[in-house]
């Protein structure tokens, strides 16, 4: 078995390829570092392993997410390279290509795009790039998976070329100081010298702390103020070692450049460039966005998804719930067990299940957002509007993937350079209101709001926001104060959505919730089920005098001046911190009710519409789930900044529940 | 200065070590750099970034960064 890492700019279709290589389910997206973790995959041959990296421009990391990639280098065992670059954009890639050269390992290049970079009037020759580079280079289409399988056999096979080394002379000055440190490490570092000594001089902080492990912090200081100080002896420029290991390299990329393309004028504007001026347009730019974002909540919860929602909820109460009960009858079971089965699991399994259309609806959208390149352009858009409370326009992005899920996109905080920012960005995103939030809205407001059902829906995301904005603003004004904020985002050139890609990123979203309902919410059924049906003085005793409804009513109190005061509203909030649609199972089990509609029906009398407002305030900002909580710590590392992520949002949940609420009462609405 | 074209107008970067040494390195990444010709594909308002082209590629810089980029008009 071989460990094959997949390497590439970022927008290169590197996820695109990885999916067609390893032909497994995997996140496909087209904003700046989509691939925020590093991911594996099996080759089709079954044998050899495919890794992905994230994409990167140069193995000199900026952000947290290349500081992933320079590790892997630096620490990660792996037999091979695959490296992806993208033909229409040649040059810029192949100043990663020859560090990867530099650093050794046998090395195969997809060149994918050829398409594009026809359509701009680049023509490449393959073999004459093959030759100048002494690597194979091999044409795919990643997106189609056009050439796919020649490529894999070609990376997999025996014969995989290592490449020339020494591409680039970089003058006297580096060369020697690339000697005088390999006497230094004197054999006891295993990683290529070269390639450790042009990462180290051109600033590379990553390989500088991998070095100190081997050689004095002071001598290393030292060697690279000499080497920079007779490149300046020697040469007369000013420039610094950065900056003159770029231009070297330059200078050998415009020879194979010029060996291998050329180059035909066409003028013909691309159908992205005339697509960019209507959406980032602007006067159109934002309400452009704003009323794709409305477009799509009314999919979600009205045009589309509540009549299937409707649907499925009628068909699991009905004949599913037929089904298993005469199946019970049948099997003789005891009345203990069909109440288990029938009023803890399939009410509470089943209360979230019922959501699954909506949510896949919503995930579609996210997908098609990521996919088609329109991500990018909203970050953009967003950039001035984020910049005002002190973050920057990609912040945008990760709350945006909260929409649908809060975990990803704590993670996708990653390709935010700065760390300020990014710190801001995982505390704020838990605002955005999440998928697994949206069963609680749309059963409340299916029960008392549903002249409107989409707009108040709309207005609790909105809320999210704007809450979230304002506190960007308070905290980078109090606890994290200083840092300047900056932005440069590649904004890759549309695409088309494929069908395929489209199906596999928004299923690889969606199933984590079908999952969840199998196992979490499957066993948190039976829990609060069981809490509901003992009490204090038994088994099977009336529900007011269950452990639940005891444990509830402790904290009871507290939320009665939000207009929510019931024992019952209490429970689901606890459970809703393990999962926030287990607010869901759980009044489903509290209410014992067989189906959504009856639940509502239900809830009319035990809330106002003014209580169910504030109900869906509090859901919507009170906590970040466990599986959220667990990420921000990993994210973060700081127990300080998970507590206070936790602590900010119950405050502010409860605060703005009570202003709404009493402030609601005070203007007579109940 | 890059942060004085118009939407449209096109220029060629002369001098870029005013900018931020972050944009910098990023611009870099991209492939932009002294010498390079770029195009001002559009502006956002109040203020907001700018979205230049250049080699075929887009990218979207904040406005007072453009403006400490020098380019010649083209």
């Amino acid at each position: 078995m071989m460990n094959i890492a997949l390497i590439g700019n970022p927008n290169t279709g590197k996820t695109s390829l990885f999916n067609n290589l390893t032909g497994s389910y995997e996140y496909v997206g087209n904003w700046s570092g989509v691939t925020v973790e590093k991911k594996v995959g099996v080759f089709k041959n079954g044998e050899d392993q495919l890794i992905d990296l994230p994409g990167v421009y140069t193995l000199n990391p900026l952000s947290k997410d290349e500081g992933v990639v320079t590790n892997f280098f630096l620490n990660e065992p792996f037999e091979k390279l695959l490296n992806i670059l993208d033909a229409s954009q040649l040059r810029r890639n192949l100043h990663l290509t020859l560090q990867l050269m530099e650093y050794g390992a046998p090395v195969i290049i997809g060149l994918n795009m050829l398409d594009v970079a026809k359509n701009r009037g680049i023509q490449i020759d393959i073999g004459k790039l093959s030759e100048a580079l002494g690597v194979t280079v091999a044409p795919v289409v990643a997106r189609s998976g056009k050439g796919c399988d020649e490529l894999a056999e070609l990376v997999t096979g025996d014969f995989v070329g290592m490449g020339k080394t020494n591409l680039v002379y970089y003058g006297k000055a580096i060369e020697d100081g690339i000697l005088r440190l390999a006497n230094m490490l004197d054999g006891r570092v295993k990683l290529p010298i070269r390639w450790l000594a042009l990462q180290l001089f051109e600033g590379n902080s990553y390989v500088k702390d991998y070095l100190v492990k081997y050689v004095a912090i002071e001598e290393i200081e030292s060697l690279i103020l000499s080497v920079a100080d007779s490149h300046f002896q020697l040469s007369g420029d000013k420039q610094t070692l950065e900056q003159v290991i770029y231009r070297k390299r330059s200078e050998t990329i415009d020879k194979i450049v010029a060996a291998s393309a050329s180059r035909k004028d066409n003028k013909k504007v691309p159908l992205t460039e005339k697509v960019d001026m209507i959406v980032t347009n602007k006067f159109l730019g934002i309400p452009i966005f704003l009323l794709m974002m409305y477009f799509m909540f009314m999919l979600t919860f009205d045009w589309l998804g509540f009549p299937l929602s409707d649907a499925l909820d009628a068909f699991l109460s009905g004949p599913v719930t037929a089904g298993i009960t005469a199946a019970l009858a049948a099997a003789g079971s005891s009345q203990f067990i069909n109440d288990l089965i029938l009023d803890g699991i399939i009410a509470g399994v089943g209360g979230v299940l019922v959501f699954v259309p909506q949510i896949f609806i919503l995930f579609f959208f996210i997908s098609l957002l990521e996919d088609s390149g329109y991500m990018a352009r909203v970050a953009l858009v967003m950039d001035r509007l984020m910049e005002a409370v002190g973050l920057n326009g990609k912040a945008f992005i990760p709350m945006m993937i909260g929409f649908g899920c809060n975990v990803p996109g704590i993670m996708a905080a990653r390709t935010i350079e700065t760390p300020k920012e990014r710190l801001m960005t995982i505390l704020l995103t838990p605002l955005m209101s999440c998928s697994a939030r949206l069963p609680v809205y749309a059963l409340f407001v299916g029960a008392f709001f549903i002249q409107h059902k989409a707009l108040v829906v709309l207005s609790l995301y909105v809320l999210g926001v704007v809450v979230a904005l304002i506190l960007a603003k308070v905290f980078s004004k109090t606890l994290l104060k200083g840092e300047t904020s900056l932005f440069v985002i590649e904004l890759p050139p549309y695409r088309m959505p494929q069908a395929r890609a489209l199906w596999r990123s928004t299923w690889d979203k969606g199933k984590g919730f079908v999952k969840k309902a199998g196992t979490f919410i499957f066993a948190g059924s039976v829990l609060i089920w069981l809490l509901a049906y003992a009490g204090p003085e038994g088994a099977n005793i009336s529900m007011d005098d269950s452990y639940l409804a005891a444990l509830g009513g402790i904290f009871a109190p507290l939320f009665a001046p939000i207009g929510f005061g019931t024992w019952q509203a209490s429970a689901s909030l606890f459970t809703g911190f393990l999962a926030k649609e287990s607010i869901i199972s759980t009044m489903n089990i509290i209410y014992y009710v067989p189906d959504e509609a009856s639940l509502q029906g239900l809830m009319a009398v035990h809330y106002t519409p003014l209580a169910a407002y504030s109900f869906m305030v509090f859901i919507l900002l009170y906590i970040p789930c466990l599986a959220t909580t667990a990420t921000i710590y990993k994210e973060t590392g700081s127990k300080r900044w998970t507590a206070f992520s936790i602590g900010y949002a119950l405050l502010i949940a409860y605060l703005l529940s009570l202003a709404i609420y009493q402030g609601g009462k005070l203007f007579g609405l109940s | 200065m890059l942060g004085k074209l118009k939407a449209g107008e096109k220029g060629r970067i002369m001098n870029i070590s005013g900018a931020d040494k972050f944009v910098r390195r990023r611009l870099l990444d991209l492939g932009i750099a002294e010498g390079s010709e770029v195009c001002v594909k559009c502006i956002l308002p109040f203020g907001g970034p700018v979205m230049i082209e250049s080699c075929g590629q887009c990218i979207g810089i904040r406005r007072k960064e453009a403006l400490r980029i020098e380019v010649e008009r083209a």
